[in-house]
């Protein structure tokens, strides 16, 4: 009697079974995309107190730096350069904890082996995580820079709409990719995850000149604009929203370039992480030891 | 006929000694004490490599400092450096603020949704609070020691003056520990509100941190801010203990309270607080804020018991 195997279509065995075409493998990971991204949206809405802990409160972090350019009787662009660095934090914030640091608490809850036994590929999940993650992180955004604009009756001076959307654009997808790299990386880190979450925040907020011009920071300042997407995008989008921005490296038409290389780096480098840690995780079996 | 079950037997040579049950009152939460923080250390420390613990250890509090360092350059130049003490102080304290907080925070996290050990933390015979107390010593010493070393860059790198037979000790010691105090009766109304959240309350504590950073004169006077939210910075026990660490450091320095358009002047006609209103002042928020802390904690406790909260693990 031949081995029969159900996956969607009658087939003769496992090994028939296994072999799907290129549209089913595409439709089985778009479905996992939504599938990953299903639990952070609606955690949103059966949870509201977000509403205060990653909006409201993070905005009256925003306003304390608006109020040390009052002391120091700044001009008003800075004050709009915070604004401007206060809603892209909560896109960075998100990549650290929610993509980079996300395996490492999915292998402790016991979810990372029925990622690695399903068959679906990993970036599908991080892909998921980061859908699902924007919609929380661009509502704190969108909040912060709406609130603050209107509070602080900041001064925009947008002349290039379109290459400020890309240049937004092209950060985000920089940063996320980055999210992958760093997703495989804390896995293979375990417990140290945990402390480089925290030095990913201020550190990475400073050298990113993220109140103020990178270019400030120096020689810093420029190694910062070439491997941090979040310095590069800053500064870019600062010089596309305020006029007269002193000191910078260079235009926002080649740091949009740099965002791609950043991009296709850290998209193909994610890939090629995952991919050794998925063969790891099937030979030694050690990925899915938990707490180390 | 069964025999009846250890220490129900009045018969049997062991008989059950109720007086076991209550324990030994201090001695217990002592204990307790000791364990939990020797527990919280373990776990947050002394399985990594020292040199490595001790970077992830200073590198936040001393980028703080470094942020706002660099808008002070940016915006004045040399002529802001004589604010440098201030921003250094303020954001060098901060950390104790954040660690407090978080430390109380993370351990009814941590515990429940990674270790799942909380139910049974909660019906060992230990005190909860304590035991959570314990646990958060850990990161406060973590926070103690950011904080040490952030002054120490300030006062060598960043040329922060500092005088030490100028330092009023007595003030520094007392509104530590009263400053202190009010950290930890913050984290445990973060704690409080951890229960009843889900797992991605983990960044709350630094969010609440946060929001009170800009209503306790960490980084710029209050008197830049409008009257309705100097008074709740007034009411705030940090905007006291920060007064009155900047106090006793820099006698003559710039005062976050005081100084014209605030509404502390406006108040009491004095420039700044001295060292007995702001202890005072210290005591009385901070009592405040641990009576709110007791109750918030009983009333979230009670809750989490009857919705079966304790054992709750989530994810997203």
């Amino acid at each position: 009697m031949t081995a029969r195997a159900f996956v969607g279509r009658p087939s003769a065995g496992p090994r028939e079974a296994a072999d799907w075409s290129r549209g089913r493998i595409v439709a089985n990971n778009l479905r996992s995309v939504v599938g990953r991204a299903f639990p952070r949206v609606r955690g949103m809405v059966r949870e509201p107190s977000w509403l205060l802990f990653e909006i409201l409160l993070p905005f009256l972090t925003t306003c304390s730096f608006v109020f040390v350019y009052r002391a120091l009787r700044a001009p008003p662009e800075y004050i709009g350069f915070v604004v401007l660095g206060g809603a892209m934090t909560a896109f960075w914030l998100n990549v650290v904890w929610m993509m980079a640091a996300q395996l490492y608490w999915e292998k402790d809850q016991g979810n990372l082996e029925l990622y690695f036994a399903a068959p679906m590929d990993m970036m599908s999940v991080l892909f998921g995580m980061a859908i699902g993650g924007l919609v929380m992180s661009g509502t704190r955004a969108i909040a912060v820079l709406v609130v603050a604009t209107f509070v602080f009756k900041v001064q925009f001076t947008v002349d290039q709409w379109g290459l400020l959307l890309l240049v937004f654009l092209l950060t985000l997808a920089a940063l996320y990719g980055l999210g992958m790299v760093l997703a495989s990386l804390f896995l293979m880190w375990g417990r140290e995850a945990w402390h480089l979450t925290q030095v990913l925040a201020e550190p990475v907020y400073f050298v990113s000149g993220l109140n103020f011009p990178v270019a400030a920071l120096g020689r810093l300042g420029a190694l910062a604009l070439a491997t941090i997407p979040l310095a590069t995008g800053l500064d870019a989008m600062r010089q596309l929203a305020f006029e007269d921005v002193q000191p910078v490296f260079l235009p926002p038409e080649a740091e949009a370039a740099i965002l791609v290389l950043m991009t296709v780096f850290f998209v193909l480098l994610a890939r090629f992480m995952l991919r050794n840690l998925e063969e790891r995780a099937r030979r030694e079996g050690r990925l899915t030891v938990r707490w180390r | 006929m069964t025999a009846p079950a250890a220490g129900f037997d009045r018969t049997a040579t062991t008989l059950f000694d109720p007086a076991q049950t209550r324990g030994r009152g201090r001695i217990d939460l002592y204990r307790s004490y000791r364990t939990a923080a020797s527990l919280g250390w373990k776990m947050e420390a002394n399985w990594t490599d020292p040199v490595l613990f001790f970077i992830y250890s200073v590198a936040k509090p001393v980028s703080a400092a470094l942020i706002l360092v660099a808008m002070l350059e940016v915006i004045a130049g040399p002529s802001g450096r004589e604010y440098r003490g201030f921003v250094v102080v303020g954001s060098a304290l901060w950390s104790f603020v954040i660690s407090g907080i978080a430390g109380l925070a993370w351990s009814i996290l941590d515990d429940r949704e990674r270790y799942r050990m909380l139910k049974y933390v909660y019906v060992s015979p230990s005190d909860f609070v304590v035991v959570l107390l314990g646990r958060g010593t850990a990161r406060i010493a973590v926070g103690a020691m950011g904080a040490a070393i952030t002054l120490a860059i300030g006062v060598v790198v960043l040329g922060v003056p500092f005088d030490p037979v100028a330092v009023n000790w007595p003030l520094l010691v007392i509104v530590m520990a009263l400053g202190l105090e009010a950290i930890v009766v913050i984290g445990v109304i973060l704690a409080a509100v951890c229960l009843q959240t889900r797992q991605e309350a983990w960044s709350y504590p630094e969010a609440v941190a946060g929001a009170l950073f800009l209503v306790s004169g960490a980084v710029f006077p209050l008197s830049v801010l409008p009257m309705a939210i100097q008074a709740i910075g007034l009411a705030n026990p940090l905007t006291w203990w920060l007064e009155g660490v900047r106090h006793a450091l820099f006698p003559a320095g710039a005062s976050a309270v005081g100084g014209p358009g605030s509404l502390y002047t406006e108040l009491t006609g004095q420039a700044a607080p001295d060292s007995s209103t702001i202890v005072l002042a210290l005591l009385a928020t901070g009592a405040v804020v641990t009576l709110g802390a007791a109750v918030a904690f009983r009333w979230s406790e009670r809750r989490a018991r009857d919705r079966g909260l304790i054992d709750q693990t989530t994810g997203s």
